[in-house]
């Protein structure tokens, strides 16, 4: 049996090759995020000016929509990819389990999305003069790896749909911007309507978006959705849930690919491009 | 025009003899010498028993509409340790479902099939650590990385150790004529340099079994020549191989047995020459032409003597093989059929594995 570990470096690592032999992969991941956090924190400026909250979420938002949209984007994609390349079938042949492949690449489109967030930082820290203190560095790149994860475990669950449906790029392209926007990425969910806050707190990048706006900011900590709580244990707790939900994510997943491959081997699903 | 008697067999055979690839010369050191019979009670390395696949198609969105297509109806065979065997049929006549079955990756809808002793249904990682899938053609390669990185990834999905994979991809690369391309992105290679890097993918676990899926389809002669003579030495090298492949001269020359199926039933089982015995009443009248149309091999398979008729009408010639009991004696017949063509050479040939594979699958 391969070894888990290594099946997932590899497929990392062979994802990685990838993205460097073909950079134009890395324009629309860029450039629309970098134009999104634009348009945003010229309106939160406009409104409260460049010292407020507003422009680090902005920031982070706009970092966090290259982590995410990528993933979900890159997840579904690296198999649509498989499936052109006629690899697929080769892939899943092979006595690894399929899950630990695409985790491989889902971690490698999650870690290009952090490369976009770290490009808007710098642009919104020396284009925009947002000023952007990191108050706890550690805990801020603990909160941010482990957000990096989340966000990888949730397109592991949406990369299973790949694997059968040519239709499930629709279904990721539809969900992209309502998770973006419930997650509380660019906004407070506290402004979002009530009933989505059920919805914000089943997503693990919902509890990693606070934890990183917590570690970069000590006078935000009063104003995140989890009130009446000191910093330390708001981001204990941010990152307890984030954990547990990243952890059912990759449970779920696992069904979902035991069920797909199944599914695929009764039904003869497998390769349809 | 001229009547030619000819009787030899396809000189393919010999020219695979003479051509064994030079590469062959490299050592392959870590290749099992003979296939090990991992809890085989029959002995067998596959058996197939009455492989049934049926699959469900569903058309339309309110009105769901589900249709019943059967890829395969009743498919039963072995095969032995360090057997090449040959499954041979139409496009469509259940080939690639028998494969995908036999490699795990179909469930049948009935039947049973085991692969060196292990259930295809329920031991499915421990049949895939020790078998080799090559599926033909240009894709299911990297082509944006090298030879090195597909192989090295594979070797990691097959959970070959650090230690051996360095040594394994280093002898395959040699024994496949890659080594000086070995770190050149695999997009700038050739037809046949990318077959010959699907067979070291194919051999990168050291697989005991290797099912290969139309290894020489779309490749130039001399190229499948290389690949058949590849095969040869795998075989040579104590490796069960299971070939499915349209060229029956292909089959003939590599197979120790063939199995004939049509529409997802094997309709014959045999050795190549067991299998010619079908046809050895017969004869095979080839004619070349020029102004050859489908009308005239119709009026060909209307003909009661005639067996069947396969026809190859290109634009320039067109070459009719027409298997018959009636051997020299239908040539005037054939020359009434084409009066207003032109006939450049009729020769009557002894029936090959071609006719043979012609007449049961016309039956």
């Amino acid at each position: 049996m391969p070894n888990t570990l290594r099946v997932i470096y590899s497929a990392f690592r062979m994802a990685m090759l990838y993205w460097m032999a073909d950079p134009q992969w890395i324009i629309p991941n860029v450039i629309a995020p970098f134009v999104f956090t634009a348009v945003a924190f010229t309106l939160f400026n406009a409104y409260e000016g460049s010292s407020g909250p507003f422009g680090l979420y902005a920031v982070l938002g706009g970092g966090m929509m290259g982590m995410w949209g990528n993933t979900i984007y890159s997840s579904g994609f690296a198999i649509s990819f498989e499936k052109w390349q006629g690899t697929l079938e080769e892939v899943m042949a092979a006595p690894s389990k399929f899950i630990h492949v695409i985790a491989g690449r889902s971690i490698s489109n999650a870690l290009f999305g952090l490369i976009n967030m770290v490009a808007v930082f710098i642009v919104g820290i020396f284009v925009f003069k947002i000023s952007l203190g990191i108050y706890d560095p550690i805990l801020f790149t603990i909160s941010l790896l482990l957000t990096l994860l989340s966000v990888s475990a949730l397109g592991l669950i949406f990369a299973s749909a790949f694997v059968l449906s040519r239709s499930a790029q629709t279904l990721t392209n539809g969900l992209e911007t309502p998770l973006y926007i419930i997650s509380g990425s660019m906004f407070p969910i506290a402004l979002l309507p009530f009933w989505s806050h059920p919805l914000a707190y089943i997503l693990g990048p919902t509890w990693g978006i606070d934890a990183i706006r917590l570690t970069t900011s000590q006078q935000y900590a009063s104003q995140t959705f989890w009130t009446g709580m000191g910093t330390n244990s708001a981001l204990f707790l941010d990152l307890t849930v984030m954990i547990l939900i990243t952890a059912a994510y990759a449970a779920i997943a696992t069904v979902l690919f035991k069920m797909v491959e199944t599914r695929a081997r009764t039904m003869g699903t497998l390769v349809e491009a | 025009m001229a009547v030619n008697e000819r009787t030899s067999e396809a000189s393919f055979k010999e020219s695979v003899g003479l051509c064994v690839c030079s590469n062959l010369k490299y050592g392959l050191n870590f290749m099992n010498e003979l296939g090990s019979q991992d809890g085989s009670s029959s002995g067998k390395a596959i058996v197939a028993e009455h492989l049934c696949k049926t699959f469900e198609i569903t058309k339309g969105m309110l009105r769901r509409k589900k249709t019943q297509v059967v890829a395969l109806k009743d498919v039963s065979f072995e095969v032995d340790y360090g057997e090449l065997f040959g499954l041979v049929g139409p496009n469509g006549a259940g080939k690639t479902t028998t494969i995908k079955i036999l490699t795990t990756m179909l469930i049948p809808t009935s039947g049973r099939a085991t692969v060196l002793g292990y259930d295809s249904r329920k031991d499915v990682t421990k049949i895939r650590e020790k078998i080799g899938i090559v599926l033909g053609g240009e894709r299911g390669l990297y082509t944006r990385v090298s030879a090195v990185d597909n192989l090295r990834y594979f070797a990691d999905l097959y959970g070959v150790p650090r230690n051996i994979q360095d040594k394994r991809i280093k002898e395959l690369l040699e024994f496949m004529g890659l080594s000086d391309k070995a770190h050149v992105r695999v997009e700038t290679y050739s037809k046949g340099m990318k077959q010959r890097l699907h067979l070291a993918r194919g051999l990168i676990n050291d697989p005991e079994i290797i099912f290969l899926d139309e290894p020489t389809v779309g490749l130039d002669p001399e190229i499948a020549i290389e690949t058949r003579s590849m095969i040869k030495g795998l075989v040579e090298k104590g490796k069960t191989i299971l070939l499915t492949t349209h060229y029956m001269f292909e089959a003939d020359a590599l197979c120790k047995r063939v199995a004939i199926i049509r529409n997802g039933d094997v309709v014959a089982l045999d050795t190549p020459s067991g299998l010619k015995r079908y046809v050895m009443e017969t004869s095979v009248v080839e004619v070349e032409g020029f102004g050859i149309t489908e009308k005239e091999v119709a009026r060909f398979r209307e003909m009661k003597d005639i067996i069947s008729v396969s026809a190859e009408l290109g634009e320039n010639k067109q070459v009719l093989k027409i298997q018959t009991p009636k051997g020299s004696e239908i040539i005037s017949e054939v020359q009434e059929v084409l009066k207003d063509s032109h006939i450049y050479d009729i020769k009557i040939k002894e029936p090959t594995l071609e006719d043979a594979y012609l007449k049961l699958v016309a039956t």
